[in-house]
């Protein structure tokens, strides 16, 4: 039959005009909302909110509201901010030595004057390059004692390459939620970074730190 | 749009020249006459190109739909304001000409391509008589004015120094005169049913609307019409991936702009065109005037265009040869016989068709339609080519049933 | 409104006339072959106003049509086509003759000119065709009616002419 395939086509296409579930575009970072979409973003009802704000529903009845909409991402995605937690950390660099980039400072001090086994070095400088980094996470792998993992976002331009260097102040005092990638431990406790809830530093890890007396039955049996 | 506003108030040739002359001395006659062309002459460009803008934002919102994908939406209401954003990106950017290219043939080029797509519009009517008031050879004007873009594309093309801006262009003009022949003949045979050939005379015979009355005409006009405009499914000329952008290689921005703007002033006069000749133009029902019905028309003729251009795939260069040569040319001209015999037959007097001729003419029409298309396209569409029966080469398995595959099992076999 | 602006009719007329004229010399003495091609399609729409201006809108119309959008694309084409046609046309060595023989057919057109009755309706040159055909009415009607009874031989040459032409065109890309 001659021009049936045409019409199917056609029928394909309109599909897509017309199904609300064909429209596959995440709109990042601000999606564009109606009256009923800002309601249901804000959570307010509609009435409350033609009175308390006028303004804005105006413009999302012209199409010019925004809302922001944040792209959905596994768990296990390898995301550009590291979690370090510093409290697990003892220096010991393997991260830096298993980077395929070298792109890990870490400088180390004796903290103390005779450093017994169990005790962590001072670190004087950690510094990860994301730069040049590519988030293979080899580091997270090697780290022995969980105290590095990979972050979950993705939003770390800067306006100047110097900045993209993080340095072992901004490590501390990010916030940590790490992506359960390489980390069992938090896969299991069906851990999602993407909800906003952090990590404290003992429920981060595998390993604990052995107590005095599990040290000292250690050199015992040794 | 502005249009309407302006025609609810009669407002065509001979109203301003009216006006206008009650207060200007008889001698000075001419100074009336250009007044009032010039009044109109911008009131039909601010229409046009007001409404190229509007159709540039429908139409990429309206891809962007068919495409599951949102079109722009970013800058103003609705993104309506994104082709000012376009028309500013294309007006800042640097203007470059070839060096050694013909330069007055190459500044001239766009321009020529966008006078006639102006002018076409003032013949079209709106509202009883169209700006230019009754043209009583309306539809050839037409027609005479959409043959000249062949020019301005040769000129573009020539001009560049560029031999694929050269080969884009002869292939462009060869596709646009063979598909003016079609949309030729197809005005013709609307031209003998209405018995005139003036544009409103025509919108003022349809009692009922020609696509019902010839559905081949139909049929055809729009195709070869899609030809003309280089539109989906013609568009190999501005196909990004095949010979650069074809004759618009070396344009950039403000006469790339022009450019632009014809082919998209283009689908809104040939929709406008389909509107008068086949849907009966501002004819329709009740309290809702007749700008607005045309209005309506042309927007669903336009919608059909881009549905159109974001569903079916782009032909070959000897395929859109191929079907205005053994496709379209055949079926216009059985159109043709078809209607000049039924017109012979009815045999109108002054007043045109009467309205019973014209269903019957319905009736045998729609089946010669079906049959015309089923033969035409039976016995001279392209043939299928017979598929050959695979081979296998002798080469798939070169070790199979060989020696070769013995003697190694034997030596495996013997360690 | 006819007999008011018949000053701005004649300031037309001059325009055209001059811009017709214009480009039938530029085509003729431009070296460059693709401009002359272009001159020449200005020359049809300078005559196409100039049937306008006689009142004959269909012959206008179907001037542009035939003549600039189909007869001026075969020239282009023709132009493009040709080899080595970046050098132009120079001048030959046959200026003099030329000269001679054009002066000689300007003068016959213009005997013929001067001595002919031009009153369109009445006078040898206006019989009843004409009369019939001008009228305001129906011009196209008329003019196919002229075609198809008294020059029909003309018109089937013609037909058969550009049978022959397509033809031969044919029978220049048939592969062997």
């Amino acid at each position: 039959m001659y021009g049936l395939g045409l019409v199917k086509g056609l029928m394909v296409t309109a599909k897509n005009l017309v199904l609300p579930s064909r429209m596959m575009t995440v709109q990042y970072p601000n999606r564009k909302v109606g009256l009923l979409g800002l309601s249901k973003a804000t959570g307010v009802p509609l009435p409350k909110l033609l009175l308390k704000d006028p303004i804005t529903s105006v413009k999302s009845l012209l199409g010019m509201a925004e809302v922001k909409e944040s792209l959905p991402q596994h768990p296990r995605f390898r995301g550009e901010e590291f979690s370090w937690y510093e409290q697990r950390c003892t220096g010991c660099a393997s991260c830096a030595k298993y980077c395929p980039l070298g792109i890990i400072e870490i400088v180390t001090s004796e903290s103390g004057d005779q450093m017994q086994e169990g005790q962590k070095y001072h670190l004087d400088k950690f510094d990860i390059d994301i730069g040049r980094c590519m988030f293979c996470g080899l580091c997270v792998e090697a780290c022995p004692y969980d105290a590095l993992h990979m972050g979950s976002g993705f939003e770390e331009g800067t306006y100047r390459r110097q900045d993209l260097v993080i340095d072992k102040r901004k490590l501390v005092s990010a916030k940590k939620t790490p992506s359960t990638w390489f980390r069992p431990q938090l896969a299991s406790k069906k851990y999602d970074p993407h909800k906003g809830k952090n990590v404290k530093w003992d429920g981060a890890g595998r390993h604990e730190k052995p107590s005095l007396e599990q040290q000292q039955e250690k050199w015992a049996k040794r | 749009m502005t249009e309407i506003l302006i025609l609810r108030s009669g407002f065509d040739f001979n109203g301003i020249y009216g006006f206008f002359d009650e207060f200007m001395p008889d001698s000075l006659d001419w100074l009336v006459f250009l007044i009032t062309s010039l009044i109109l002459a911008i009131v039909i460009i601010n229409a046009v190109v007001l409404s190229t803008a509007l159709l540039t934002w429908f139409e990429r919102r309206l891809l962007g739909r068919f495409q599951s994908r949102l079109g722009p939406n970013r800058w103003g209401p609705f993104g309506l304001l994104q082709p000012i954003a376009d028309l500013v990106s294309l007006l800042t950017k640097e203007d470059t000409i070839p060096e050694g290219a013909d330069k007055p043939i190459f500044t001239l080029a766009p321009i020529v391509f966008l006078a006639p797509a102006l002018i076409v519009f003032s013949v079209i009517p709106l509202h009883g008589g169209s700006f230019l008031g009754n043209l009583n050879v309306g539809l050839i004007f037409v027609i005479a004015i959409t043959s000249i873009n062949t020019l301005a594309v040769f000129m573009a093309g020539w001009s560049s120094l560029n031999k694929y801006a050269m080969f884009g262009a002869m292939r462009a003009v060869a596709m646009l005169i063979s598909y003016e022949i079609p949309m030729g003949i197809t005005v013709v045979a609307v031209a003998l049913v209405a018995q005139t050939l003036g544009l409103s005379d025509v919108v003022l015979a349809q009692d009922i609307p020609y696509i019902l009355v010839m559905p081949l005409a139909f049929l055809v006009f729009i195709t070869a019409a899609s030809a003309e405009m280089s539109r989906t499914p013609f568009d190999l000329i501005e196909s990004d991936s095949e010979l650069g952008a074809g004759y618009h290689t070396e344009y950039s921005g403000a006469k790339f702009a022009l450019l632009q703007l014809t082919e998209f002033m283009a689908p809104i006069i040939v929709a406008a065109l389909v509107t008068t000749l086949f849907l009966s133009g501002w004819r329709g029902y009740g309290p809702i005037p007749g700008p607005v019905w045309f209005v309506i028309k042309t927007f669903i003729v336009l919608f059909g265009f881009v549905w159109i251009r974001a569903s079916w795939p782009r032909l070959r260069v000897d395929q859109i040869m191929g079907l205005a040569w053994k496709g379209l040319l055949p079926l216009s001209i059985i159109n043709l016989f078809v209607v000049a015999i039924e017109v012979f037959i009815f045999n109108p007097g002054e007043n045109g068709l009467s309205t019973t001729d014209l269903w019957i003419m319905t009736g045998v029409n729609w089946g010669v339609t079906i049959i015309a298309i089923f033969a035409i396209f039976n016995l001279l569409g392209q043939s299928k080519s017979e598929r050959p029966v695979p081979v296998i080469s002798p080469l798939a398995n070169m070790y199979a049933n060989t020696n070769t595959v013995k003697k190694i099992t034997d030596l495996a076999e013997a360690e | 409104m006819e007999t008011d602006t018949a000053f701005i009719i004649d300031v037309v007329f001059w325009i055209i006339a001059v811009c017709t004229i214009f480009s039938a010399i530029a085509v003729v003495f431009l070296r460059d072959v693709f401009r002359s091609a272009l001159f020449l399609v200005v020359t049809f729409i300078g005559v196409a106003g100039m049937f306008l201006l006689l009142r004959a809108e269909f012959l206008a119309m179907v001037q542009i049509l035939l003549y600039v959008g189909a007869i001026a694309v075969l020239i282009l084409f023709a132009v493009v086509l040709t080899r080595d046609v970046e050098q132009g046309s120079p001048f030959n060595g046959y200026i003099a003759p030329a000269l001679v023989i054009s002066g000689l057919i300007l003068a016959g057109v213009i005997f013929v000119i001067i001595n002919t009755d031009w009153n369109m309706t009445s006078g040898e040159i206006g019989s009843e065709e004409l009369t019939f055909a001008f009228s305001e009415t129906n011009i196209v009607g008329n003019i196919a009616e002229l075609l198809i009874k008294k020059y029909v031989l003309a018109f089937e040459a013609v037909s058969i002419v550009l049978l022959g032409a397509v033809i031969g065109a044919l029978a220049i890309v048939r592969r062997r």
